[in-house]
């Protein structure tokens, strides 16, 4: 006998299985057939029990089935609690893009509209820039100064959001890493399920793509950090130990983010270590 | 295949993702679709309306909707969920594409849910291209077609895309498949290659 999606049949016996879609969904999203000895699903099998009526009609039930086993596994995956923050992180780090590029683009135009201006020289940030364009010029480059400000106050608002949110979903990589840059790391792994899953010198990279496959293909030297270069001990650490330190900070961002995967709440016996270990090395202690 | 001058079209209903329409027909662009890309440069495998078809890496169902318009019924493989949702989109409006949301690459999870098939068509970004069409060649019937679109970059981006390709070949062979036709898909995809083989009628074939 063989479990199909209709049933079980097999060696001129049928046993429909009886059930509305949502059992059959169910059941099938179970079912897990040893491939040595399987042979295909054979409609005339469902004919003979009973499943169906004809061709057509085996189809449209099949289709029926299918249809509502895919709608719950997509339900499923979006209900997961990283996968709103992973659209918040990816949307955060667009908008840094877009400021960026507007900011630049609007100074290009203010600059011409002020041949004697210059930032040499001048230590204004660029937040303080985009306001005295946003007073000084009229028409639509004031305009476009005043957009750029009310994105980057959303931006703050939505940085605010995505910081909270990961200390809640990933509470070991967040204390260890900082809310920001946890939830940088899980996106960039594509989730929290992929992240648990990398080993600690893929984490140690996450982010820096280009320099990695550069490295792999004309072998210029490793990268030593992506994205946990953001992390104090790293990039506050003196050159010669910067590559040991995300090393042993890595390792730990594994360890913590598979706790957040499996359990979901902080261990602090986990961090307290974690912690000593990570400020250990970027001390010049310990390998 | 149905072809309208130089323009390769199926029948069927449009709308899908806004495709142009030529003489009530849909045209099946070859630089958005691989498979229409080999119907340009090579000769594939002729669909027919008693086919059934076993599509791994359907995404969003734009190919899948053609591929459906010439066959019998579509089981449609898909593993990540946004473009699953598009899939099923299609599915409501086409009763013969059976959406399945699994990993192309363990067909134990799906196995209850597909006949045997005529035609395997497998375009899936992973490394391990041809042990998964190997694999899923269990559905397929004596005498079938397997259409391995290989994204060689996804293979290993390392390596010299013609090298991925022999690999492949070879492991093809070695699986038992016989090699009808593999071709490079430029100008209309780059490094990306077609290969067209058939499962033996009868064993040792």
């Amino acid at each position: 006998m063989q479990s199909y999606w209709f049933g079980d049949a097999g060696e001129g016996r049928c046993l429909p299985f009886t059930g509305d879609v949502n059992a059959m969904v169910s059941r099938i999203l179970a079912l897990s057939t040893r491939m040595e000895t399987f042979s295909p699903v054979d409609w005339q099998q469902a004919l003979a029990c009973g499943v169906c009526s004809d061709r057509v009609d085996y189809l449209s039930r099949l289709q029926a089935v299918c249809i509502a086993a895919a709608e719950r596994l997509v339900r499923e995956h979006y209900a997961g609690k990283d996968a709103e923050l992973l659209q918040m992180v990816r949307t955060l780090d667009e908008m840094d893009m877009v400021i960026n590029l507007l900011s630049e683009r609007a100074a290009d135009w203010y600059l011409v509209r002020h041949p004697a201006f210059s930032r040499k020289y001048r230590r204004t940030p660029a937040h303080i820039l985009v306001k005295t364009m946003r007073e000084k010029s009229r028409g639509a480059l004031g305009m476009v100064a005043g957009e750029i400000e009310q994105l980057a106050g959303t931006r703050t608002a939505l940085a605010k959001e995505v910081s909270a949110r990961a200390n809640d979903v990933m509470p070991n990589t967040s204390a260890l890493i900082g809310g920001l840059v946890a939830a940088r790391l899980m996106a960039n792994a594509g989730g929290l399920r992929p992240l648990s899953r990398l080993p600690a010198s893929a984490i140690q990279v996450l982010g820096a793509r280009t320099a990695l496959f550069a490295h792999l293909k004309t072998h210029t030297p490793s990268p030593k950090h992506g994205i946990i270069f953001q992390h104090r001990r790293v990039h506050n650490a003196p050159r010669e130990i910067r590559g040991r330190v995300a090393r042993v900070l890595a390792g730990k961002l594994a360890i913590a983010a598979r706790l957040d995967y499996f359990r979901g709440v902080a261990v602090p016996e986990f961090l307290e270590q974690a912690q000593d270990r990570i400020d250990a090395a970027g001390e010049g202690e310990g390998a | 295949m149905i072809w309208i001058g130089d323009v390769l079209v199926s029948r069927g209903e449009g709308g899908v993702y806004n495709e142009r329409m030529l003489a009530g027909a849909r045209v099946w662009d070859p630089y958005r679709s691989k498979l229409a890309a080999l119907y340009h440069v090579g000769k594939g495998v002729e669909l027919e309306p008693a086919l059934r078809v076993l599509y791994l890496g359907a995404a969003n169902g734009t190919t899948v909707s053609h591929v459906v318009d010439y066959t019998e019924v579509v089981y449609a493989v898909e593993f990540a969920p946004r473009p699953m949702q598009d899939l099923i989109e299609v599915a409501r409006r086409r009763r013969n594409v059976i959406p399945i949301m699994a990993d192309a690459a363990r067909p134990e999870m799906y196995a209850p849910l597909v006949e045997a098939v005529d035609l395997v068509y497998q375009d899936v970004a992973q490394p391990d291209q041809a042990s998964i069409a190997i694999r899923n060649g269990v559905f397929l019937k004596p005498g079938g077609h397997l259409i391995l679109m290989l994204k060689t970059r996804s293979v290993d981006v390392r390596k010299n895309p013609e090298a991925v390709f022999d690999e492949t070949l070879i492991a093809l062979r070695e699986a038992g498949f016989i090699i009808e036709e593999s071709v490079w898909l430029a100008p209309y995809h780059q490094d990306h290659a077609a290969i067209v083989c058939r499962k033996p009628a009868k064993p040792g074939e």
